[in-house]
């Protein structure tokens, strides 16, 4: 039977550990966090459709003379090849879905502890800055990758369970590095990118505003810059296109935009350097007492 | 010993912050003084192993301030002067997280948030929103997560501000609980004085990056002056001046109360002597015990 303790001050008997992995309880924290706001559950949810549906092509594509009536005159279009997988994983759509996840998980990952002051907490923990910003970063690799990297290898085990043979396995034998690979680059992009701006401000909603109208500015001035100078370079100014550049290479297709996609991943790269460098000077441990 | 620097210097560009800090801090409760800019951050963010000194050395709990800067932070609880939460979490939530980030376990980190939050006086809120909390159950969220982790020492950053004098007495005792009986020793910074006497039988007292002061309040206080508590008929202005020119430093409050600081070691009959000379009748004479604040003044050379 348990004793019962009056209450008071008890020493802890256990001993404290040195974890191989001291970020993972700020990502599990994070993720917590996220699945409490009002609207995400549904949200996250909803970011799945966009694979539902290309897992239902799929099964079109692999059972095409069931749906004769349907696809009459239009089965090239659902002809799964490697470019299948990159306009899954770059249609803007499901770009936007991401985007809309960050608005809402990523944008008060830093800013909040900012508001709160609580990086001094964190630092008076065994804990170094690259453990605080590896833990902020994996909670947007987990919905990333839950988008991304989940529905594409899904998809892609169903093809081969749909198709009954390993025929396109052996056509395209590295289409599930470039799944990965793909998949891998867009939570480090969209975590450096998230994170740079949810340590620039400490209102959260300020960062959601801007997490989101960067991206869409980006991709409205493209537009707009290209209607008037009439050349393909205007892209890069684009977040989504650049991305959609990089997806080009990744599956071996045919970019969208006929501009050098290493300018494209330049300019991605440089973001992600540039949210290196500020986080590196915006969390600082030293500013755990004033 | 829980805390020994030596030659400990550091320097924020040109300013120097700590200049030559050596200290000896034993246990129990140790006051952390002095006035803006003395050095008091600075020194607390070397021994927590967030700033490395320019010169010097030191240890906390034994472990070296430059090479072992996370056996500190698990061995110290920190509890820091801004209100510090986590927007969206419950107390027992927010108190096992950061047990877990200190190394505890799950699972443990869990069953201690709920005892701790117990010990201070949380246990109603502690499934509430920390967003909902008063100033008075933030202080006391603060001190659960310095001590969730069980720690050996505990740094206190101002732990009584923003409090009600109700709210306040209850944090003190809590220190006071922690730092007599439960085997923690406690640095506690503080402009409060009245706090740090009532909590602290060691003091420090920085002033421009250098130790001013340092040692038992006792000790302290009987070593360096003598004050004594005089009331007189009539106009006392030439009974101070005589006063003032043997060197003691005189003060008068509102209610016409003359405290004389005398250099220890002097005879107080010198006093009325000095009234004697002066012509000014003593009507009210008390040895009186100096302050913290007296001490304080002394040291830092302000009324």
């Amino acid at each position: 039977m348990a004793t019962v303790r009056e209450k008071g001050y008890y020493h802890w008997d256990g001993k404290l550990v040195e974890r191989r992995l001291p970020w993972l309880p700020i990502t599990r924290t994070g993720i917590m966090l996220a699945f409490k706001k009002r609207g995400f559950r549904f949200l996250f949810a909803g970011a799945f459709l966009p694979g539902i549906v290309f897992l239902g092509i799929i099964y079109i594509s692999e059972n095409l003379e069931s749906f004769q009536a349907m696809v009459r005159g239009s089965d090239r279009l659902i002809n799964i090849t490697p470019g299948s997988f990159k306009t899954f994983l770059t249609f803007p759509p499901v770009l936007f879905l991401m985007i809309a996840m960050m608005v809402f998980a990523g944008s008060g990952l830093i800013a909040d502890d900012l508001k709160h002051n609580s990086l001094q907490i964190y630092f008076s923990r065994p804990l170094r800055k690259k453990d605080y910003l590896l833990g902020k970063m994996a909670v947007v690799f987990f919905f990333i990758l839950a988008v991304t990297l989940v529905p594409g290898l899904l998809v892609y085990i169903f093809k081969l369970i749909f198709a009954g043979s390993f025929k396109f396995f052996l056509s395209y034998p590295w289409l599930v590095l470039s799944i990965v690979g793909f998949s891998a680059f867009l939570a480090v992009f969209f975590a450096f990118y998230t994170l740079l701006l949810s340590s620039l401000s400490k209102n959260s909603r300020y960062v959601m505003v801007l997490v989101f109208m960067i991206y869409l500015f980006s991709d409205v001035l493209f537009g707009i810059l290209q209607s008037i100078f009439r050349t393909p370079y205007m892209a890069l100014f684009s977040i989504r296109a650049n991305i959609d550049q990089v997806g080009a290479l990744v599956f071996a297709q045919k970019p969208s935009h006929p501009v050098p996609v290493l300018w494209s991943g330049l300019i991605l790269g440089g973001i992600c350097a540039l949210s290196a460098l500020v986080l590196n000077r915006k969390i600082r441990g030293v500013e755990v007492i004033r | 010993m829980s805390i020994e620097v030596k030659n400990l210097s550091f320097r924020y560009g040109r300013i120097t912050a700590l200049d030559d800090v050596t200290l000896t801090l034993g246990a129990g409760a140790v006051g952390l003084l002095g006035p803006n800019g003395a050095g008091k951050s600075t020194l607390l963010r070397i021994l927590l192993g967030f700033l490395v000194p320019e010169k010097g050395e030191g240890s906390v709990l034994g472990y070296d301030i430059r090479r072992e800067q996370d056996m500190i932070r698990r061995s110290v609880g920190y509890m820091p002067e801004d209100d510090c939460f986590i927007a969206g979490m419950d107390a027992v939530t927010f108190t096992a997280y950061f047990g877990e980030l200190s190394g505890m376990p799950r699972q443990e980190a869990m069953k201690r948030a709920h005892e701790v939050l117990f010990y201070v006086g949380l246990e109603e809120a502690r499934y509430r929103l920390l967003d909902t909390y008063s100033a008075g159950m933030k202080q006391r969220l603060k001190l659960a997560q310095a001590l969730v982790h069980d720690p050996k020492l505990l740094f206190l950053d101002e732990p009584t501000s923003n409090l009600d004098p109700q709210g306040r007495n209850e944090v003190l005792e809590l220190i006071e609980d922690v730092a007599s009986h439960k085997d923690i020793q406690v640095l506690l910074s503080s402009h409060i004085l009245a706090d740090i006497e009532t909590l602290c039988a060691s003091v420090v007292i920085l002033n421009k990056g250098k130790v001013a002061a340092e040692g038992r309040l006792e000790d302290l206080r009987v070593t360096d002056l003598s004050l004594y508590e005089i009331k007189i008929k009539g106009d006392g202005g030439a009974f101070r001046q005589d006063l003032e020119a043997m060197k003691c430093r005189v003060e008068e409050t509102e209610d016409k109360l003359i405290k004389v600081y005398m250099p220890a070691g002097r005879n107080p009959m010198e006093i009325f002597r000095a009234a004697a000379r002066t012509g000014a009748q003593i009507r009210y004479f008390v040895k009186s015990r100096t302050s913290l604040e007296d001490l304080f003044a002394q040291v830092v050379g302000v009324d």
